[in-house]
């Protein structure tokens, strides 16, 4: 198995027989073992788990049965999905006190039983708030397309395995932007479902209220396949909504006449080299029509609060007994998230729903809107400001400033990845659609894979191993 | 009446006690910054005009 080896091609030779998963696994975790102080993506492997789950796939296909539609595939997850008998960080210093997870998370379950293989958990930002992919305690996770920049974040990690080819699969969270802000900047295809599609049981929360979980991956047909297999209801979610799976991977293919796809225009309209990036995507799917999502400033303000004010409920305590203990950019931010007056929230609240009515009566009209998943391609680790719209802010903070308005509403999104003819880094577009039509998303992803105006390479330097 | 600037070190002096939050002297810059930034984003917020019978998000399923 190679590093550019994606999920569809190992699953296909290991259920034939042709290449054991123990081989998979092996050259998995020789590749984490060499590349991963330089990448700073893991920060627990789980090898024996890992070994042992390949031997029960070669098991199964030694015996005739049917080993999962990703059999013999390296995954990894965020460390804030619980790992049985790994402790549960979520990026944080404080966390490594609890005991051990006494269980995995409802989405490294379906993984593993579709037979995907675990190797280890990746690094965060903590707690999940963040866009840079920095942790003051476990160190950057780096871009394996440029080492000296970010990720983006907070699946950082998650991101950085996928594109330096040590696993061809990872699973991150996205609250206000963390698997759209780090696919666009490592150059990768990511999946934000609807709000509600997959279960986030058994993994550390952040933003009850915006928290999504999904996947990465570096071909639409691996991601799909991922979605495929997390699919399902699980009663251990209180937020999860009840649906029949509705499998993708199989429909990748199929073509969709008539799709009427506009670019998102207004707020989302700004800087000219995002621009650049969703206006390649427009011309290859023909979109020319331009649509304004109403008070798409006021949505993204919104989140912030929201996410402020949830944000510090579920740390008050930590926030109490061990301030000194916190990554002192996420504490400050939490700590004034405590002190937000209550009306501010409960407004917030009141616009998300009257943003999620005037967005869904675009769907009227249109079925997929474009608009820039970042501001900018991947900025210097430790870079704290950059312009945005003329004006220096903070990166951390920022960079999300397009993913925000969309999780805030809960729309599916898949973040494709955008390289300009002579470019070194990439910068990803939103393919947003109505709730519950991620098959639009990844069905249109795939015909911009398919077209070539999207891909996602394992990282020069990475992709001879 | 005409607003007064926001006054983020009020709203520290008068929470932080409240919620038993020890606010060290050097974290003060910091959260003060992000209370500003929260300010505006709350009056962004309120610039949308909502009718009183405007349902928030999260609707309560018994």
């Amino acid at each position: 198995m190679k590093a550019t080896s994606g999920a569809a091609e190992i699953a296909a030779s290991v259920r034939s027989g042709a290449l054991k998963a123990r081989a998979v696994v092996e050259a998995a975790l020789s590749r984490i073992d060499r590349h991963n102080a330089m990448l700073g993506a893991f920060t627990e492997v789980t090898a024996e788990r890992a070994l042992a789950a390949a031997d029960a796939v070669d098991a199964k296909v030694a015996e005739g049965q049917d080993p999962g539609p990703l059999a013999g595939v390296p995954f990894a997850a965020k460390n804030l999905y619980d790992i049985k008998g790994v402790v549960t960080r979520a990026g944080s210093l404080i966390n490594r006190d609890n005991p051990p997870a006494r269980q995995d998370a409802t989405l490294v379950t379906r993984l593993e039983a579709a037979g995907a293989m675990l190797v280890g958990a990746l690094n965060m930002g903590e707690y999940a708030y963040d866009f840079t992919g920095e942790n003051v305690h476990d160190g950057p996770s780096r871009n394996p397309h440029a080492l000296d920049r970010m990720t983006g974040g907070s699946s950082g990690g998650a991101a950085a395995a996928v594109a330096a080819g040590l696993v061809p699969l990872s699973l991150g969270s996205d609250t206000n932007g963390s698997i759209r802000v780090p696919a666009s900047l490592c150059g990768l295809f990511g999946l934000k479902p609807t709000y509600g599609r997959l279960s986030r049981a058994h993994t550390f929360p952040f933003v009850s209220s915006l928290d999504h979980l999904g996947p990465f991956a570096r071909s639409v047909k691996d991601l799909a396949l991922a979605y495929d297999a997390l699919q399902g209801f699980d009663e251990a979610d209180p937020a999860q909504t009840k649906r029949v799976n509705e499998p993708t991977a199989a429909r990748l293919r199929h073509p969709v006449p008539g799709l009427r796809i506009a670019v998102a225009g207004d707020y989302f309209a700004g800087p000219a080299e995002a621009q650049a990036h969703v206006q390649k995507v427009a011309g290859a799917l023909d979109a020319t029509k331009v649509v304004t999502l109403p008070d798409a400033q006021a949505a993204r303000a919104a989140a912030f609060l929201i996410t402020m004010a949830e944000g510090a409920a579920l740390h008050l305590d930590r926030l109490r007994q061990r301030p000194d203990d916190f990554d002192p950019e996420v504490r400050d931010r939490l700590l004034a998230g405590a002190m937000l007056p209550a009306v501010w929230v409960e407004r917030a609240q009141k616009v998300r729903r009257a943003f999620r009515e005037k967005v869904l009566r675009l769907f009227d009209e249109v079925d997929a809107i474009l608009a820039p998943a970042t501001p900018m391609k991947a900025p210097l680790i430790g870079q704290k400001t950059a312009p945005f719209g003329g004006i220096e802010l903070p990166v951390r903070q920022n960079m999300g400033i397009f993913t925000q308005p969309i999780s805030f509403i809960g729309l599916p999104v898949a973040a494709v990845p955008v390289w300009l003819d002579g470019e070194a880094l990439p910068l990803g577009v939103q393919v947003i659609a109505a709730p519950w039509r991620e098959d639009i998303c990844l069905r249109l992803a795939h015909q911009l894979e398919t077209q070539g105006t999207c891909r996602a390479p394992v990282a020069r330097g990475f992709a001879d191993d | 009446m005409a607003y007064k600037p926001f006054d983020a070190d009020a709203l520290i002096d008068a929470t932080a006690p409240l919620l038993q939050l020890h606010v060290a002297p050097e974290h003060r810059a910091g959260i003060k910054l992000n209370l500003k930034t929260a300010s505006k984003m709350a009056a962004l917020v309120e610039q949308v005009k909502l009718a009183d019978d405007a349902e928030p998000a999260p609707v309560y399923r018994p």
